[in-house]
């Protein structure tokens, strides 16, 4: 019940000064109310904290409260836990509503950036400079996606995931060809694999941000970070790049050549059906994000644990200028402090922060879950999946820039009309350079 | 003549006989309509085919279900997802629901019962058809658009994070649209029948419960069951104004096997199907109930 | 013969009640009234606000004027919202109002087998739309869906990728859910035709395809008034089975207006135009009822009311 003062009084100044706001207040009860509120939490510096639920992240969040409390018992943190998609209308309404926890989990990037433009979230910036400490067990490389306008706004946390490319060794060497190399390897395996009926490519294009993932790493490869910087930046037509228009015309390439599966536009990542039809060796090949690894050993059988699994991180585009040592993906996830909160439920947030999210049990949780974690020198061994927690810290780290992923680092309004347009560039619907009028009408917005 | 009409056609209706007729009217109904025969059993293999799959999947492991083929029962069936989902306390999600459901349903078929009746009655009130004009409007009220403005109003009101908080509004947005059907029910009721409650001295009030109630009942029956379904399977509601896990409702519940990555799809048949199998047995034990309530009354 | 219908009780001008009386009633009216206002009257007011404010949700609203309406209103996406919008409705009206009468006709006998059937026929309407969704993407899923069951290839389409066949998809299985509850009131409505006239009709000599058209058809105008206002005003503002299945997709070929607004408001964070297109959706709304209404009530009574 930390932050409930200041809300109800603003909002009712926001849509009142109206009837709307007499009208509100004539029905609820007497003025702005002391409890109530959505936060949960006593008194003191109770703190509340909102994330997803769900495996595989749920339990060492959960176990980073329970840590965190037991040791502070004065200073409670209540943490409540929602699915993926609810939790992003339930955190705008409570925010929206004045009613946000204290501990705002995000993905950073564009999204931040509202909830800073808004004065939603807490400026860091002098925190993390009076805890260097604290600041240097962090990936630096993480910190792109917490800094708006030269500020940090949130406390990388968790995991980094890289997205690469998986590929099905099995199927390889049943076909007898060679992992790509260039997008020109690509573009020959494709009819390879069409011959022996296998799909070469998976893909889970009814989710669309699956596509986007492709013209992430085509775009970074072919004409390095500066395109999509531009965009971010602002910039006037930025998507006019030629690059772009070579980077779209790659992919519908790719599209007419078959390269994905059939039907790829009704297939949904989110019940993992793209990721069956690698394990099942329907296809041959799939762009995706680290956090596939841990599904596929579920799910797969052995396949996972007899090697069939390959990854590697997106080949290089011939004559391109990207360096095919970057990545796009998640470089971490986010946490805010509400600016609303108050000065205790801060502080309580704030130790959080500088004590149980940078020690060991943390980074021991969340190697246990199967990911590579945000805080420097972890150590994998002991760890069934070494060997790939191995090689995704070492492509986050080799990384010169780990690049977010589009929708994340765009604002929401520009990431719906991205999110649009590729899925219907890849069914097709619209050339390239109708792609790129309809970007650049949506730049800066 | 028309007086003659009416009994001519009013006495067989609302005598409460339609059940003993059922049968014969029945069998003819049955030779009359080949059509409607042969649909029957097409229509019972698509309501069935989904059903089935869903019964088939709760049976099998996560790591199965893509390897298996989905329309074939697995061999090695598991009772793993039934266990997973009572663990998830989908007891509690499922009387929440019960709650929910009929705490909001059942006030706002009586209310909408007695404004409707009000509506008709005072059709010449001009208060009365503001009123009605203002009901007609909130047909068409997008949940979606009104969400934080009742969000505020549960936070001020001191109800956040309980049942109530999903009970209020679900019943007002049921309102609406059931006094425009118990509207139209009651406007059809011959005028004849109030005139001679009237006679009879009955209060409007009387003759509310004992006219125009066991009148509408068909039309009740149906709003509440469209009602109370509405609710039932609600999902924003529930989500804005609650927040702790013991308020949980089903349609959020199912979000217990959706990780942050994907669904686990044989968790949430089994979900799925443990909790559909109470009210398909409640209504296969009340259908004879529900279908006298439907054939009761004055003819619509 | 056939005047033993209810219409016939219309030609008769009904004793009125005086216009005194009204006043007795009012009251019965206030306790929904209250309800509704509070808790949708008030929350549409502040919609209306917004819908003339620059909002993103979490930040200051400002005033701005006409600028969201003037954005909702220019926005390509909305006639093809608009459109879509009307096409669901009217297919589903159309797919569902002759299977779910000739499934109530069918049901209404009452024999052991039907009422099985009948309970059977039931259980979609219960299910919550994530589930549904969830179902219905398992078994359209082009490798691990239907086709693969079946073997048979023919049903491995591009389902929910290809634009017509993603509205047929969306059609068929908003019929799917909503034909059981309708086929009920279908089912009720025609066990209280009066076996009279069916008996009156067959002394006419008239046929079984005639007595359907000629009896059981109109004597069904009511209980479809009431059923097409559920099914039309319910897929107005159905949003839920559509978000989770298609998401409006693929492109925009499924976004009816309420996905519209969903998507301006909670995904685009534009909060004045969401606010627009929910005034414009309730106004919609306003209209069709009143037209069902007019279909509805009986017309002298409509004039009476002013409707």
């Amino acid at each position: 019940m930390i932050d409930s003062n200041y809300s109800r009084r603003r909002f009712l100044g926001l849509v009142g000064g109206t009837a709307g706001a007499a009208a509100l207040a004539a029905c609820g009860s007497s003025g702005p109310s002391e409890d109530g509120g959505s936060s949960g939490g006593g008194g003191g510096g109770a703190a509340s904290y909102w994330s997803l639920s769900g495996p595989p992240g749920q339990e060492y969040r959960q176990a980073s409260v329970d840590r965190f409390n037991k040791a502070n018992p004065n200073t409670k943190i209540t943490p409540t836990f929602f699915q993926n998609d609810a939790y992003k209308q339930k955190i705008t309404t409570s925010i929206g509503a004045g009613q946000g926890p204290t501990m705002i989990w995000g993905w950073g990037g564009g999204g931040l950036k509202a909830y800073v433009e808004a004065g939603q979230v807490e400026d860091l910036t002098d925190w993390f400079g009076q805890n260097a400490a604290v600041k240097s067990k962090i990936l630096d490389s993480s910190f792109g996606a917490a800094t708006v306008n030269g500020k940090i706004y949130a406390m990388p946390v968790e995991t980094v995931q890289p997205i690469v490319l998986f590929y099905n060794k099995k199927v390889f060497d049943k076909v007898g060809v060679q992992p790509p190399q260039s997008w020109g390897d690509i573009m020959a395996l494709v009819p390879k694999f069409n011959a022996a009926k296998i799909a070469p490519f998976s893909l889970g294009g009814q989710s669309r941000w699956t596509n986007m993932m492709w013209l992430e790493f085509l775009l970074d490869r072919t004409a390095g970070s500066d395109v999509f910087n531009n965009v971010f930046a602002g910039q006037k037509d930025a998507w006019s790049d030629p690059a772009v228009l070579t980077m779209l015309t790659q992919i519908q390439d790719l599209v007419k050549a078959n390269g994905f599966v059939k039907g790829f536009s009704s297939i949904t990542a989110d019940s993992n059906a793209d990721q069956a039809l690698l394990y099942t060796g329907k296809a041959a090949m799939m762009v995706h994000g680290s956090w596939s690894y841990g599904i596929q050993k579920a799910n797969g059988g052995s396949f996972v644990k007899d090697g069939g699994l390959g990854w590697m991180n997106f080949p290089a585009v011939e004559g391109g200028k990207g360096d095919p040592s970057n990545t796009v993906g998640n470089p971490g996830q986010y946490l805010s402090i509400s600016s609303k909160a108050s000065a205790e439920a801060k502080d309580t947030a704030k130790k959080f922060f500088s004590t149980t999210l940078v020690d060991n049990d943390e980074m021991a949780g969340w190697i246990k879950s199967g990911g590579v974690p945000v805080l420097k020198g972890a150590s994998f061994t002991g760890s069934d999946d070494a060997e790939f927690l191995t090689s995704m810290a070492d492509i986050a780290s080799k990384a010169k820039i780990f690049a977010q992923s589009w929708d994340q680092a765009l604002s929401p309004t520009a990431a719906e009309t991205l999110l649009d347009n590729i899925a219907k560039l890849f069914q097709l619907q619209i050339s390239p350079q109708q792609w790129v009028d309809s970007m650049n009408g949506v730049i800066g917005k | 003549m028309a007086t003659s009409t009416i009994t001519q056609e009013s006495a067989p209706r609302h005598g409460g006989k339609a059940p003993q007729r059922g049968t014969s009217l029945g069998g003819r109904l049955l030779r009359l309509n080949w059509v409607g025969g042969s649909l029957g059993w097409i229509w019972l293999l698509i309501v069935m085919l989904p059903l089935y799959w869903i019964v088939i999947t709760s049976l099998k492991t996560q790591s199965n279900y893509f390897i298996t083929n989905p329309l074939k029962p697995p061999t090695d069936i598991t009772f793993e997802n039934y266990k997973t989902v009572i663990e998830a306390d989908f007891v509690r999600f499922f009387f929440n629901s019960v709650i929910v459901t009929a705490g909001a349903t059942i006030p706002a078929v009586l209310f909408s019962l007695m404004a409707a009746y009000a509506v008709v009655r005072g059709a010449t009130n001009r208060w009365l058809k503001g009123i009605n004009a203002l009901f007609l409007m909130g047909l068409a009220i997008p949940l979606q658009a009104v969400i934080i403005p009742v969000y505020l109003i549960i936070i001020r009101a001191h109800l956040y994070d309980s049942l109530l908080a999903i009970i209020l509004p679900s019943a007002a947005f049921a309102i609406p649209l059931s006094v425009l059907v118990l509207g139209n029910f009651i406007r059809d009721v011959p005028k004849e029948l109030f005139e001679s409650m009237r006679m009879d001295g009955a209060t409007e009030w009387g003759t509310l419960w004992r006219l125009a109630f066991p009148l509408t009942r068909p039309a009740l029956v149906t709003v509440t069951i469209y009602s109370a379904l509405q609710i039932w399977n609600g999902f924003i509601l529930p989500l804005i104004l609650t927040q702790s896990p013991n308020q949980r409702t089903m349609p959020l519940a199912l979000w217990t096997f959706q990780s942050e990555f994907g669904v686990n799809v044989p968790a949430v048949a089994a979900s799925v199907t443990l909790t559909t199998i109470p009210i398909v047995l409640a209504y296969a034990i009340g259908r004879r109930q529900l279908l006298s309530g439907l054939t009761a009354g004055f003819g619509k | 013969m056939t005047t033993l219908a209810p219409p016939a009780v219309r030609v008769k001008e009904p004793t009125r009640t005086s216009g005194g009386r009204s006043g007795a009633v009012l009251w019965m009216a206030l306790p929904a009234l209250v309800w509704f206002v509070i808790f949708a009257v008030i929350p549409l007011i502040g919609v209306l606000l917004l819908s003339f404010t620059t909002w993103n949700g979490i930040g200051t609203i400002h005033g701005s004027g006409l600028t969201s309406w003037k954005a909702a209103l220019t926005d390509p996406g909305l006639p093809r919202a608009l459109w879509v919008t009307f096409v669901i409705m009217a297919l589903s009206w159309l797919v569902q109002t002759p299977i779910s009468i000739l499934l109530g006709v069918f049901i209404a006998a009452r024999s052991k087998y039907r009422g099985l059937l009948a309970v059977l026929y039931f259980v979609p309407v219960l299910l919550s739309s994530a589930a549904i969704s969830i179902t219905y993407k398992a078994l359209l899923d082009p490798n691990f869906g239907l086709s693969a069951g079946l073997g048979v290839s023919w049903l491995a389409q591009d389902w929910l990728g290809q634009s017509g066949l993603a509205l047929g998809v969306v059609v068929f299985v908003v019929s799917w859910q909503y034909i059981p509850f309708h086929s009920l009131i279908y089912q009720g409505g025609v066990r209280q035709i009066p076996q009279s006239l069916y008996e009156a009709s067959q002394i006419d000599g008239a046929g079984r395809m005639r007595q359907f058209f000629s009896i059981t058809l109109p004597q069904l105008k009511y209980t479809i008034i009431t059923s097409s206002t559920l099914m039309v005003v319910g897929s107005l503002t159905s949003f839920d089975l559509i978000y989770v299945l298609t998401a409006g997709g693929p492109g925009d070929s499924t976004r009816t207006l309420a996905l519209q607004m969903y998507q301006f408001g909670f995904q685009a964070r534009l909060m004045g135009p969401a606010s627009a297109i929910a005034v414009i959706l309730v106004l919609i709304g306003l209209a069709i009822s009143l037209l069902l209404r007019r279909l509805g009530g009986r017309a002298d009574e409509s004039q009476l009311e002013g409707m």
